[in-house]
């Protein structure tokens, strides 16, 4: 199996970035994500032959990170923090609110495509506990009830590019101190943008 | 040979210790006499400090440290602790960790009553668990392959199975996957763990993770008869632990050999045991009835009647008889099988080869013969020769650690892709047939091998060299030795599969050889395989003596033999099953075989090894020495087997190169890994000069390369039903070029015809051939002769 000429070529602009081949393996990934919507087998054979891997071994990459996502999932992923701050403060309780509010449980993806749920582990935001991200765009101090309150909103309002400092603004509560600048692209889905770290494999 | 290590002094729990400089603590510590508890830590592969259960202290400048003695250096000076009460402490820890989710199902695990887990719990575990929750719960057993089985909560994430099928075997097909709680080795989905070398993995892995099905729930280990010996299952001659229950062999296991195996086994090798417990093994003589069909007979009636009609044909002339085969049974086998068609038979015409391995004069007699062991040292290997890893498996790991891990630079001339050629710096192809152009040209380096040759210039060069397929003329593997003899440094290893061809050699199963590597006198005479399928056929040798040999299925061209077994007069088998050959013989004779008799062996590199009994055997078959005094006697003479032992004996007394070279030697210390005998130089000189031959012109034409696989529809693989499965269908592997010549659509059904017939095949597309090229793999159920020119049209 090959991808398109654009992809092919962004691979190997990313292969071409690293004195060993397999080093490319992540980015690939991400490549593969991006093109199938989620990490597909073929996706990870490709990604093997360009790096040199074995599928198993790509696979071990592949499973090892959770941001990989070998199923599809919803145009929303919801990720509650469910790790040691917000569990502390009510992390657990958020994930439940969320998790009845979509009808989705925790690590599944809704019949209608339109979430995933699931917990995570520590997303760096422990000041702002609990946090949860939407397509990894972080808010912090999120309420059982803002958790519902975000939900409703992302199925009515579909916005097709979601923002950290808007979701923040409309559902977050006290933020940690150390809130950084956000990304001003915002997120169109699960596959984190790459770009800006200059891995994507574009321009360079 | 081997240099003295400098020597370093630690302290190991006080007392004062010499150990080797430069090697890891948990070894200069075994040096010392202490063990130290260990899972993840295998001598033959690179530390990884994963399991935590080798930690002991190191005294250091901020005071005791709790270190993996499995990843640190050892260095002058160095204190260290093993038995202090943090070490144990830490091993306690370790281990409750280690078994929080194991299932502890020990008496249902093969690995019960030999696991390092278990033993190792057992001497330094805790002796209770604080664990309370649930644990983890898996489907179990998954296969993995059709060989191997994974329980996944009984792994303990050593990383032992991953990291030999990266390091070691190349074929990573199996890693772990998930993460935390969640991880378990796994293969990729519908890509199982199809390697060659895939029951290492069980041997090694410290928990009964991995188990191999065809001893699964066959034994527990204390019920195991074992004796030490020598696989029987091609001329790299690894050493293995046989092991049996009740009389029935159920496991080979891989015993540390430096200089050869180094403990791996390939899996034809370690699950190639089953035929001898088939139930298809000879277990009484058969006599060909006035009806022409083999019928069952008393041992006295068919010696009798073999006697009688040898005796009455070997009257008629010494080129009357021959005997072909003794290329996989002992050397003392061999060697009764020599003096008896030499002395009682008074033949000259005896092959162990089939035409379809090199030159036994050169096996044999060949100067500057290496050893496996001088690819530890080499600067550049020259493999020419067929796919180490399908036809020398273990020969192929030891070349390939050269490669990756000892920093040789590695060359494979063949004809096709090869196992070897992700791990060699240059891959050279070329069409049969044009081999000796291609050498001429390597020779001066000319064009694109200039960097090669170059590489050929910086020793020390050990050349491996074989014929690459059958077509390929075996006067090019000499010119090959010749070449490579010249290189600096250059030691030479010439290389053929059948187990002990090197053995059947050196004990005179060749027209042109005696006893010992000896070279006949001149003007000897005697027939070769060729001369005498071609002397049975034209009616000049009319009586055949078969041992462990079945030519109708085995020799290059199959229909020749099966013309020279109908036109025989008399023909003889002696062996384990009734083979194509056996069948069509007039009297058929059981033998006993391997683990059943006991004896020595030769590998490819002219080292000895001891064979050894653990099995009665079929109660009707005999030993073949046996067998063969049985009829000298009956003839009138003796060829002086009393015992196996008895022949060893003469051996070593009579035969040069085997002088001290007795069973006594081979059982004990040093001698149990083998003696090599001494080459041509300690005994008689013999130099076969090559001979210059010119390849036949292939023009527009097709070529055949036909070669071996590891797997394929040989008596011994078929006969034991674990290996019979992985035998792969045949096809015609057709370079795209071609196809498109020969208007060839991917995936048609070709018909191939050469010199031995015909045959319609699936083709495989297979841009690594030289276009002009055809592979076809060889004993896979289609034969069409070895002759290098064939023709190829598409059917519908
Ligand atoms: S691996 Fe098997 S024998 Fe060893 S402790 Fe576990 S269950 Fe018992
Ligand atoms: S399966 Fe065995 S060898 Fe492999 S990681 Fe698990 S315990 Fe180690
Ligand atoms: S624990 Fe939730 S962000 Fe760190
Ligand atoms: S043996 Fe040292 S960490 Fe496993």
């Amino acid at each position: 199996m090959t991808w398109d000429r654009r992809t092919e070529d962004r691979a190997a602009a990313i292969v071409g970035r690293y004195p060993e081949k397999r080093s490319a393996v992540m980015p690939l990934l991400y490549l593969a994500m991006a093109e199938d919507g989620y990490l597909s087998e073929d996706g990870m054979r490709r990604v093997a032959q360009l790096t040199g891997l074995s599928n198993a071994q790509v696979q071990g990459v592949a499973s090892f990170y959770t941001m990989y996502k070998r199923d599809g999932v919803g145009e929303y992923l919801v990720s509650v923090c469910t790790s040691i701050s917000c569990m502390l403060l009510g992390g657990d309780d958020v994930l439940d609110a969320v998790a009845a509010e979509t009808g989705v449980a925790d690590g599944e993806t809704g019949e209608d495509g339109l979430f995933s749920v699931e917990h995570g582990e520590c997303i760096g935001a422990c000041g702002g506990a609990p946090a949860l991200q939407v397509n990894y765009e972080l808010i912090e101090g999120v309420t059982p009830d803002h958790g519902r309150a975000l939900c409703r909103w992302l199925a009515e309002n579909r916005p097709a590019v979601v923002r950290g400092d808007d979701l923040q603004e409309r559902f977050g509560g006290r933020r940690s101190f150390d809130w950084g600048p956000v990304e001003a692209g915002g997120a169109t889905g699960a596959v984190p943008a790459f770009g800006p770290l200059g891995t994507a494999g574009e321009g360079s | 040979m081997a240099e003295q290590p400098t020597l370093v002094t630690i302290t190991v729990d006080g007392k004062p210790a010499q150990v080797p400089a430069g090697t890891l603590l948990i070894e200069a510590v075994k040096a010392a006499g202490v063990h130290i508890p260990h899972f993840c830590y295998h001598p033959r592969m690179k530390p990884v400090g994963m399991c935590r259960m080798c930690l002991i202290e190191v005294e250091g400048p901020r005071g005791m440290l709790l270190t993996t003695s499995c990843t640190t250096p050892v260095a002058d000076g160095m204190a260290v602790h093993t038995e202090s009460d943090t070490v144990k402490k830490a091993q306690e820890g370790v281990l409750e960790f280690l078994l929080l989710n194991h299932p502890l199902d020990c008496p249902v695990c093969d690995r019960g009553g030999e696991c390092p887990l278990q033993d190792q719990t057992m001497a330094c575990g805790p002796g209770e668990s604080r664990m309370v929750e649930e644990k983890r719960h898996y489907p179990k057993p998954i296969p993995i392959s059709d060989l191997v089985l994974l329980d996944r909560e009984r792994c303990i994430l050593c990383a032992r199975c991953t990291r030999f099928s990266d390091e070691i075997s190349g074929d990573p097909l199996i890693e772990f996957k998930g993460r935390g709680n969640a991880v378990e080795v796994n293969t990729f989905p519908d890509e199982p763990f199809a390697s060659y070398f895939s029951g290492n993995t069980v041997q090694i892995c410290p928990v009964g993770a991995l188990t191999a099905t065809p001893y699964r729930f066959r034994a527990r280990p204390w019920d195991l008869e074992a004796v030490e010996s020598t696989c029987p299952h091609c001329s790299v001659g690894c050493r293995i632990s046989v092991q049996s229950s009740r009389n029935q062999v159920l496991r080979f296991m891989g015993v540390d050999n430096g200089p050869t195996n180094q403990g791996w086994l390939c899996d034809k090798g370690r699950f190639g045991f089953e035929y001898l417990g088939s139930p298809q093994r000879l277990a009484a003589p058969l006599i060909r009835n006035a009806d022409g069909v083999l019928q069952e007979a008393a041992w006295s009636d068919a010696l009798d009647l073999v006697a009688e009609r040898l005796g009455a044909l070997a009257a008629g002339g010494p080129d009357v008889v021959a005997g072909l085969g003794g290329a996989r049974g002992t050397n003392e086998e061999a060697f009764a099988f020599g003096k008896f068609l030499r002395e009682t038979l008074g033949t000259n015409n005896l092959d162990a080869q089939l035409g379809d391995g090199l030159d036994a004069r050169l096996l044999a007699g060949i100067t500057a013969r290496g050893t496996i062991d001088d690819l530890e040292r080499a600067r550049t290997v020259l493999v020419w020769a067929p796919d180490l890893k399908e036809e020398l498996p273990v020969l192929y790991l030891r070349v390939r650690r050269a490669a990756t891990e000892l920093g040789a630079r590695l060359i494979v001339v063949h004809p096709r892709e090869t196992g070897l050629d992700p791990v060699a710096a240059h891959t050279i192809r070329y069409r049969p047939g044009a081999g000796t152009e291609l050498l001429r040209r390597l020779a001066d380096g000319s064009g694109d091998l200039a960097e090669a040759r170059r590489a050929l210039g910086e020793g020390p060069v050990v050349a491996i060299v074989g014929r690459p397929g059958a077509g390929d003329d075996p006067r090019l593997a000499e010119a090959v030795l010749a070449f490579a003899a010249g290189l600096p440094g250059a030691t030479l290893l010439p290389v053929t599969r059948r187990s002990n061809v090197y053995g059947a050699a050196d004990m005179g199963l060749d027209p042109g050889l005696l006893p010992g590597r000896v070279a006949a006198p001149a003007g000897t005479g005697g027939r070769d395989a060729a001369g005498i399928i071609e002397g049975l056929i034209a009616g000049e040798v009319a009586g055949l003596v078969l041992l462990g040999a079945d030519p109708v299925a085995d020799y290059l061209e199959p229909a020749r033999a099966a013309a020279a077994l109908e036109a025989a007069s008399f023909t003889v088998a002696i062996g384990l099953f009734l083979d194509e050959s056996a069948a069509m013989a007039d009297v058929v004779l059981p033998a006993l075989g391997f683990a059943e008799v006991e004896g020595t062996v030769t590998n490819l590199e002219g080292r000895v090894q001891k064979v050894n009994r653990l099995l009665p055997g079929p109660a009707g078959a005999r030993p073949t020495h046996e067998i063969l005094e049985d009829i000298a006697r009956r003839m009138g003479g003796s060829i002086g087997a009393a015992s196996a032992e008895a022949l060893a004996a003469e051996m070593a007394a009579t035969a040069p190169a085997y002088a001290g070279i007795t069973w006594e030697a081979l059982s004990w210390g040093e001698g149990r890994r083998g003696i090599v005998a001494p080459g041509p130089a300690g005994s008689q000189p013999l130099v076969h000069a090559p001979e210059d031959h010119a390849p036949p012109p292939v023009g527009r034409n097709l070529v055949l390369h036909l070669a071996r696989v590891l797997y394929d529809q040989g008596t011994l693989t078929q006969a034991g039903p674990s290996l019979a499965k992985l035998a792969r269908p045949a096809a015609a592997h057709v370079h795209p070029e071609d196809a498109t010549r020969f208007g060839i659509p991917a995936g048609a059904t070709v018909r191939v015809t050469g010199s031995g017939g015909s045959v319609e095949l699936p083709t495989v597309f297979d841009p690594s051939l030289v276009a002009g090229t055809v592979y076809l793999p060889l004993h896979c159920g289609a034969s069409i002769g070895a002759g290098l020119e064939i023709t190829m049209e598409a059917v519908s």
